[in-house]
């Protein structure tokens, strides 16, 4: 059978569980391995950078999504995780005295970032300890005590000096090399990015379905009764914390390979918040969430950009006095992020997973679909 | 010894401004349920609403009375803004999970600091001519700065206008009754809508006072939504449904803010050798929070939330 069926026939629970359920799903899946390996081919290197942006914030949003999403802790401090795991990453890659086979085999950059995930995750369960004692507005707050913290205090003022480089710490290209393959290219940072999705997201989806990711679940939807059930709700949060970290540092320590030097200002409570909004805009408590959001957001940004550059030139003919609005696209930018999050959360508060959910059934039920018309 | 007592004197009265802020914060959540995080951009607005009206009137009139006129305006526009805001973001939302009111504030602000940075530059500005003479005044022998004095003095006055307001007028006790129990100020004929569009623009109108004054201390930029945010560790100390909690804690946390600066300064002066931070006026609130968290949960006297599955 290449289709789900309208209720369950499966036979057993581990077919049920099955990533591939049919071969129809199959298909799809390697369909979009095939898409995301060809993507080089079949745009333009402006849109690489995007790309890759997308696959940050989908690491990124990870671990958020497990928090808030899965075990029901909400984090407004994502972006200080983030930045440890670059901070951590870029530090081992620059300052480390690294024996010359693990240079030449190239595992500085890969065994800095199992430690910048690891360090990550240390730090966040550092900050997830009153998540024992607190929960709800209390645990957003000492979630937005960790990002102010860790950015401005931590790495702005002691890390940052480390060295005497000034505020931020150079990669020159060519710094960064993972196997026999040097990462200097957009191109070559896109395939990192996917490899690097593709590991993680088969992760969370497995933890997901497992004990860990049900005992999550549970604390998400009654932490009383989770606890009374016999979960043991203090280490399954600080689990919970730790995973979320370690994706974070990941997503951190892949990132600087993208840029060319890691500063403070790359790691601001925007970027927690974005992160917030992503996964809000995608979907609560689901991995395709993510991935939507993330494209919507980046997509959204990118085409805002596109647009007002693309009309600043007719804008500046014409109208030489409206060129002020080139120069505070970031603002449009942020404004348009804002009121993107009011609208989803007002109309469409399942977010896109669940439009993409009600299609996938429209199409499924066809032509029977007895949602009535109009849905 | 003379430093201390400074330090202390200011301290209380940027406190005073962050309790006015605070105060906001508090109504909006008391009355509707609503935790604000964007209480930072409100102060932005209202600062900067502030400081156009002021340019606009100071060529016209003397110093003082531009200043009285554009704040009283500034009250105005706040009460709009704040029913408007209300009206077309926060109705909507009555009910909803706590994450998703939250992120609908984090949205607004996100489009106000956006909306504030279009349409006023994020140039630093100042309110010239200067309101407040730069020269210290003395008060029983300490020598405090004449914008903190006058500050504390506003903010007091309208702390006070406020308490009036709610204890003798029919919309504040209609508003503490919706705040006190909502079922039954329904079933008694108070309109739940009015209350909370009531909340935000009084917090609109508070949240705009604080950050003109704080404006007129530091100039306006985007660290004055800053200084707003401080408003979050204030409430927590004061616990969050607390009205004289969020005095009390607004007064406390601008003291500490000062003194741990200060100390600071001390300590880099006598120990110049050890690694001290650069500042920590922005950082040292958030981290006194997480460690009272730890200690009492419910800030001084906020409600015990018991919970049952």
């Amino acid at each position: 059978m290449s289709y789900l069926p309208c209720g369950s026939y499966f036979d057993s629970y581990r077919e049920e569980q099955k990533w591939w359920r049919t071969p129809f799903i199959k298909g799809k899946m390697v369909l979009m391995v095939v898409l995301a390996l060809a993507l080089p081919y079949l745009v333009s290197g402006e849109w690489m950078s995007v790309a890759y942006t997308i696959n940050y914030y989908i690491l990124a949003a990870l671990g958020v999504q497990l928090l808030i999403g899965y075990c029901g802790q909400i984090t407004l401090g994502h972006a200080a995780f983030v930045a440890v795991g670059a901070y951590c990453s870029s530090m081992m890659v620059l300052f480390l005295p690294w024996p010359q086979p693990i240079v030449d085999a190239g595992l500085a950059y890969p065994i800095s970032l199992i430690c910048a995930g690891l360090l990550a995750g240390i730090w966040s369960v550092l900050f997830g300890l009153p998540s024992a004692r607190v929960k709800g507005f209390y645990l957003i707050m000492t979630t937005m005590a960790a990002q102010w913290v860790t950015v401005p205090l931590v790495i702005t003022q002691y890390v940052s000096q480390i060295g005497g480089r000034g505020h931020y710490f150079s990669l020159p290209p060519g710094t960064i090399k993972v196997g026999p393959w040097l990462i200097d290219s957009d191109t070559k940072i896109y395939y990192l990015s996917v490899f690097l999705v593709a590991l993680c997201l088969l992760a969370m989806g497995n933890i997901a379905r497992s004990r860990l990711g049900r005992a999550w679940v549970a604390i998400r939807d009654n932490d009383i009764a989770a606890e009374t059930m016999g979960v043991n709700i203090v280490w399954y949060k600080l689990l919970a914390f730790f995973v979320a970290g370690f994706f974070g540092g990941v997503a951190g320590a892949f990132y600087i390979t993208a840029l060319s030097f890691v500063s403070p200002e790359h790691y601001e409570w925007f970027f927690s918040l974005l992160w917030v909004g992503i996964i809000l805009i995608g979907g609560v408590g689901s991995i395709q969430g993510i991935v939507f959001g993330s494209i919507f957001v980046v997509m959204v940004f990118k085409l805002l950009e596109m647009g007002v550059l693309g009309l600043s030139g007719v804008l500046m003919e014409s109208y030489p006095h409206l060129g002020w609005v080139t120069t505070k696209i970031i603002f449009f930018k942020e404004a348009a992020f804002g009121m993107a999050i009011i609208f989803f959360l007002m109309y469409e508060p399942n977010g896109l997973a669940y439009r993409y959910w009600q299609l996938k059934n429209y199409f499924n039920l066809w032509p029977f679909s007895y949602t009535g018309k109009g849905h | 010894m003379d430093l201390f007592l400074q330090l202390v004197m200011t301290g209380i009265m940027v406190g005073s401004i962050y309790a006015l802020v605070a105060l906001g914060w508090v109504l909006i959540y008391k009355c509707s349920g609503v935790l604000n995080l964007a209480m930072g951009e409100l102060t932005l607005i209202g600062g900067y609403v502030c400081l156009s009206f002021y340019l606009r009137f100071c060529e016209q009139m003397s110093v003082a009375s531009a200043f009285m006129l554009s704040l009283a305006l500034t009250l105005v526009v706040g009460f709009i803004l704040g029913r408007l805001t209300e009206r077309i973001f926060l109705r909507k939302m009555i009910g909803e999970p706590i994450l998703a009111v939250i992120m609908v504030t984090v949205g607004l602000s996100f489009f106000f600091k956006g909306m504030v940075f279009i349409v006023w530059d994020t140039d630093t500005q100042v309110f010239l001519p200067r309101i407040f003479s730069v020269d210290p005044m003395h008060i029983f022998g300490i020598a405090v700065g004449e914008v903190y004095f006058w500050s504390f003095i506003a903010a007091m006055i309208l702390m006070v206008i406020f308490v009036l307001f709610f204890k003798y007028t029919r919309w504040g006790l209609a508003m503490q009754a919706c705040a006190d129990d909502e079922m039954a100020a329904l079933s008694l004929g108070v309109s739940a809508k009015f209350v909370y569009a009531l909340a935000w623009a009084i917090a609109f109108m508070a949240a705009g006072v604080g950050g003109s004054l704080l404006g007129n201390i530091n100039g306006l930029n985007y660290s004055v939504s800053l200084l707003g945010l401080l408003v979050l560790p204030v409430v927590v100390f004061g616990g969050l449904n607390s009205v004289p909690g969020a005095i009390v804690g607004g007064i406390t946390i601008g003291l500490l803010q000062n003194l741990s600066d200060g100390g600071l300064t001390l300590l880099k002066i006598y120990f110049p050798d050890f690694w001290w931070p650069v500042t920590i006026k922005e950082v040292g609130p958030f981290v006194f929070m997480v460690i009272f968290l730890l200690f009492k949960p419910f800030g001084l006297w906020g409600w015990e939330r018991i919970e049952r599955v």
